[in-house]
């Protein structure tokens, strides 16, 4: 069960300079099929209907809802990996609807660090290089791109598996390291889906607390179906069918 | 443990230059590239790899041959800049001269061009494979015999046979062709020498004629072609036209002339009608063709090869970044943007090119040296293929362009990528 005393708090007093992500009246649809030549008569799909949250810096929040209640989409949407048909989505104050592609590419770089439930490391680098990823992009050199993603897998007690190919590593060995990699850019936001899927409770358990941790000056958001997880949360947004359920 | 507060973040790593991300972003991809070839599973990397080695060891045998081809089309000679021939001249190695058009009143002409000051030396040049045997061989054996005039004053070196032991001038000839004037001497290069196994002071005898020749001189040096050296002779041109059938008219291949200057080309091209004037330029000063063939051989090696390498490499990156479309999702997530994206794929296109291509112009050196072996031994014809180690970067380069060429079509891929399709989140 959802522990109701983590249920969302009224955040329009919050400062604003410390509100990491927030949606105002975001919805999202998708355009089923090709449409051909009747655009007119292509079928649409409400994934999100007028969402608004607000999340700090130093919250952590979690995001419940069924399969198919939109929590995807949302993550998508907050991570400006895509952008919405209607309302305003603004991450460290940023519209990213008002971004170019290649700006929220360059937001995302800045101000978000994104973590799978299937980890995505990349199979031929090793987990040192795999963290470094990110950082090539910025155009640091590879020597301190290595320091920094070794001090990083050191701190998630990660230090003497850093020239280990994924392959050779446990599944929570590869979630951390995913962390890492999502951390290496120092992001405001942190935004984790289902981060714990894959895992034994325990390894998921070390996973959380890793969010605990890092959750003290930035926002995380983690959408999951595990109470064990969403109960890690400083409150929950509960999806259903696309919009907050009205006691989330 | 991880927050904010002590991970010591850089922040001057978002302002490094762009010449910088370029260099890193190159690494990557090609680190990341060479990674993938060395671990299983890479099979469309491979295959690419594959196809444009194939398609540039093609090229580079194909090439060599056509080089080697139209680098034989001509006696050489020392300091020689223009030679005279025929117009209607069709593709004719040193071997297979015989039959072709030929030049006519090849000593009064070649006389007249000598008289001109800015002309070093010039001499009609007949060339013809002879059967001829020893007084003390038994078998006929085939030489090519260079019929020259060597100069007064000057010594130089024709077919790569020195002409300093021929009498200077062309007796016969100039006594009419009698035959108190027959000089028969005949200057042999080594191979010569070892096929006939003769040396200094003896007779050979042609088929078919009952002049004879004498070996004056046995050269240190020989003729190659490839992978071995040619049975070359030099005689005086009268001697040679008159066991050939070639004194009437006093015919001739070809004429070489030497000059340092650029302007007697002009008066070259003027006293001989419906002939070409061919000058020592171009690729490596070997583009001494009397013949388009060997050209139009180059260019369709480098135009097939370009065609298919592109279109292979096209299809096979096209599928290599349809199955990585994850990699190119991931990139995209923490932040790399379409530009990065694509340089990153475009820059793996490129090395795999490169790589394929280096190794392709290798293999493709090999080819020419095979090509010339095998046509030895089988076909008993002289090596055709020249090995020239610039075939190399010419392999190399036409790769990259491959690489080059072929980019939109897995770039457009890499753009198409959704990154919330690729991935589950």
């Amino acid at each position: 069960m959802i522990n109701n005393t983590s249920i969302e708090e009224d955040y329009s007093e919050s400062e604003p300079s410390n509100i990491a992500v927030a949606c105002e009246s975001v919805s999202r649809e998708y355009s089923r099929g090709q449409g051909g030549f009747r655009q007119s008569e292509t079928p649409t799909v409400t994934a999100l209907d007028s969402i608004s949250l607000q999340v700090t810096r130093g919250e952590f929040v979690g995001i419940a809802g069924p399969s198919g209640s939109g929590k995807s989409t949302l993550l998508h949407l907050l991570a400006a990996l895509d952008t919405p048909t209607a309302g305003q989505v603004r991450i460290s104050g940023t519209d990213t609807q008002a971004l170019s592609a290649r700006q929220r590419a360059r937001l995302r770089a800045r101000q978000v660090g994104i973590v799978f439930q299937r980890f995505y490391l990349l199979p031929s680098l090793s987990a040192q290089a795999n963290v470094a990823v990110p950082l090539i992009e910025h155009g640091v050199g590879k020597r301190t791109r290595h320091e920094r993603a070794e001090t990083l897998l050191d701190r998630l007690g990660l230090g003497d598996r850093i020239d280990h190919k994924p392959g050779t590593l446990s599944g929570g060995e590869q979630q951390r390291v995913a962390i890492a990699r999502a951390l290496i850019t120092d992001p405001d936001v942190l935004i984790a889906d289902e981060p714990t899927g894959e895992l034994d409770t325990a390894t998921g358990d070390r996973v959380l607390d890793i969010f605990e941790t890092v959750a003290t000056d930035r926002a995380v958001i983690l959408a999951s179906h595990d109470h064990a997880a969403l109960d890690r949360a400083d409150r929950i947004i509960a999806l259903r069918d696309g919009r907050r359920e009205r006691n989330d | 443990m991880t927050d904010k507060t002590d991970t010591d973040f850089d922040p001057d790593i978002h302002s490094a230059s762009r010449s910088k991300r370029i260099l890193r972003l190159s690494t990557f991809a090609i680190t990341r590239i060479l990674n993938r070839l060395r671990t299983p599973g890479a099979r469309r990397i491979t295959l690419t790899l594959v196809g444009v080695m194939i398609a540039i060891a093609l090229m580079t045998t194909v090439s060599g041959v056509a080089l080697g081809l139209a680098t034989q089309s001509a006696v050489q000679g020392d300091n020689v800049d223009y030679w005279i021939v025929p117009e209607t001249g069709d593709l004719n190695t040193i071997a297979v001269s015989t039959g072709q058009t030929r030049l006519g009143d090849t000593h009064r002409l070649t006389s007249r061009l000598t008289r001109n000051d800015r002309i070093q030396y010039a001499t009609p040049v007949l060339s013809q494979v002879v059967p001829v045997q020893t007084q003390t061989s038994t078998t006929r054996e085939y030489i090519l015999l260079v019929g020259v005039v060597p100069p007064n004053g000057s010594n130089p070196t024709i077919a790569s046979v020195p002409t300093e032991e021929l009498t200077p001038g062309d007796p016969y000839f100039d006594a009419n062709r009698s035959t108190d004037s027959w000089t028969g001497e005949l200057i042999a290069t080594q191979a010569a020498a070892t096929v006939l196994n003769a040396s200094t002071g003896e007779t050979i005898m042609p088929a078919g004629t009952d002049q004879t020749f004498r070996i004056t001189d046995v050269a240190d040096s020989d003729l190659r072609t490839g992978v071995g050296a040619a049975p070359v002779a030099l005689v005086h041109l009268s001697e040679l036209q008159a066991i050939t059938g070639a004194a009437d008219g006093d015919t001739a291949s070809q004429i070489l002339v030497s000059s340092n200057s650029q302007r007697v080309r002009t008066t070259i091209e003027g006293i001989y009608p419906q002939t070409n004037v061919v000058t020592r330029t171009g690729f490596a000063g070997q583009t001494v063709s009397t013949s388009s063939l060997p050209v139009a051989m180059g260019i369709a090696a480098f135009v097939v090869a370009l065609i298919v390498g592109v279109l292979f490499t096209a299809t096979t990156m096209g599928l290599e970044i349809t199955h990585d479309r994850q990699f190119i999702a991931i990139l995209s997530a923490v932040g790399y943007t379409e530009r990065s994206v694509g340089f990153v794929v475009a820059l793996q296109v490129v090395t795999v090119c490169f790589i394929g291509g280096t190794v392709g112009a290798l293999l493709g050196i090999g080819g020419i040296y095979a090509t010339n072996i095998i046509l030895a031994q089988t076909l008993s014809l002289p090596a055709p293929g020249i090995i020239d180690f610039r075939l190399i970067p010419y392999g190399i380069m036409t790769a990259v362009l491959i690489g080059i060429l072929a980019l939109p079509y897995p770039v457009w891929l890499a753009r198409r990528t959704t990154i919330t399709e690729a991935l589950r989140l």
